[in-house]
């Protein structure tokens, strides 16, 4: 199961895959940065935006199709990488020192680990620790007798990571295109 | 070096001259130029065309116009500028020079 959203690109509405969205983001977000977010990169950026929507409209049956990872690597395929693009090499770096790919953490119940609510999960990714010592911690403090209540509120308090964003937020990954398919 | 590096190359610096002459008869949309480009076999990837346009467009030798389009996003149509003709009328000229150069070279040296 995918989480399909809807995305407005040069005017024109599309629904399209968590994943295929993001894409496409980076994909315009490295050209943005090959060009220094100047305003001569932000006017290519616009024409492209609007290309690949005619692209893209070209290649869906009806709008009411959703643009999958495929739509989007065609479309990519077709208007050439970045690097083809003219934007100035040196600025292309990837991984960390890109602003594109700048790693954010937050704390979510992780609900592909959980046992219960995926609190002690979501706590472990967040700390970089393992689950399982959290769980010990949380089951010592049944005897304690707050134990019960603070699992309850941070269930309640905490949010569930639902969509690739958050989970990849949650293990506080870059959103390059390997981590993405790791979660999608 | 391969000769696929040598030939983009080589493409790349005429290719400027190319959007010019496509602009120089009648106005032509973004998508327009990149078909004839693309059926000529000027440019491999459609990318490599907007920002040539955008460079010349703030070097002054084309504007555009919006149209809007039934099938899709509003289109950008182009035009070339007075400057541009001159500056076509420049590369006429040097296009000329550059293939009689290449071509007396070709004769005395390639056997």
């Amino acid at each position: 199961m995918k989480k399909a959203i809807s995305a407005n690109i040069a005017g024109t509405l599309f629904q399209i895959d968590e994943d295929a969205y993001i894409k496409l983001e980076q994909y315009f977000h490295r050209i943005e940065a090959g060009y220094n977010y100047s305003a001569e990169g932000k006017e290519i950026i616009a024409d492209l935006e609007i290309r690949i929507t005619e692209l893209l409209i070209g290649r869906i049956k009806d709008r009411s199709s959703i643009i999958t990872i495929e739509d989007v690597n065609w479309a990519i395929g077709v208007l050439g990488k970045p690097e083809d693009l003219g934007a100035s090499q040196g600025n292309q770096s990837s991984g960390r020192d890109n602003p594109y790919y700048r790693v954010v953490r937050r704390l979510y119940r992780d609900p592909d680990n959980k046992v219960l609510g995926g609190v002690c999960s979501g706590l472990g990714a967040y700390f970089e620790i393992d689950p399982v010592l959290i769980r010990v911690i949380f089951v010592l403090l049944l005897f304690v007798g707050f134990g019960p209540l603070a699992y309850i509120i941070l269930w309640i308090v905490i949010p569930k990571a639902y969509t690739v964003t958050q989970k990849l937020e949650m293990h506080g990954e870059a959103p390059t295109p390997e981590n993405i398919r790791k979660y999608s | 070096m391969n000769s696929d590096n040598a030939k983009a190359q080589m493409r790349k610096g005429v290719l400027e001259y190319c959007i010019l002459l496509i602009l120089s008869r009648n106005d032509v949309y973004a998508t327009d130029i990149i078909n004839i480009l693309k059926e000529s076999e000027m440019i491999v990837v459609e990318g490599t065309l907007y920002p040539l346009l955008t460079r010349q467009k703030n070097a002054g030798l084309l504007s555009y116009r919006w149209e809007e389009s039934t099938q899709g996003p509003p289109r950008k149509y182009y035009t070339i500028t007075e400057t541009g003709r001159q500056f076509l009328k420049e590369l006429d000229l040097s296009w000329e020079q550059l293939i009689q150069a290449v071509q007396s070279i070709r004769e005395k040296h390639n056997k």
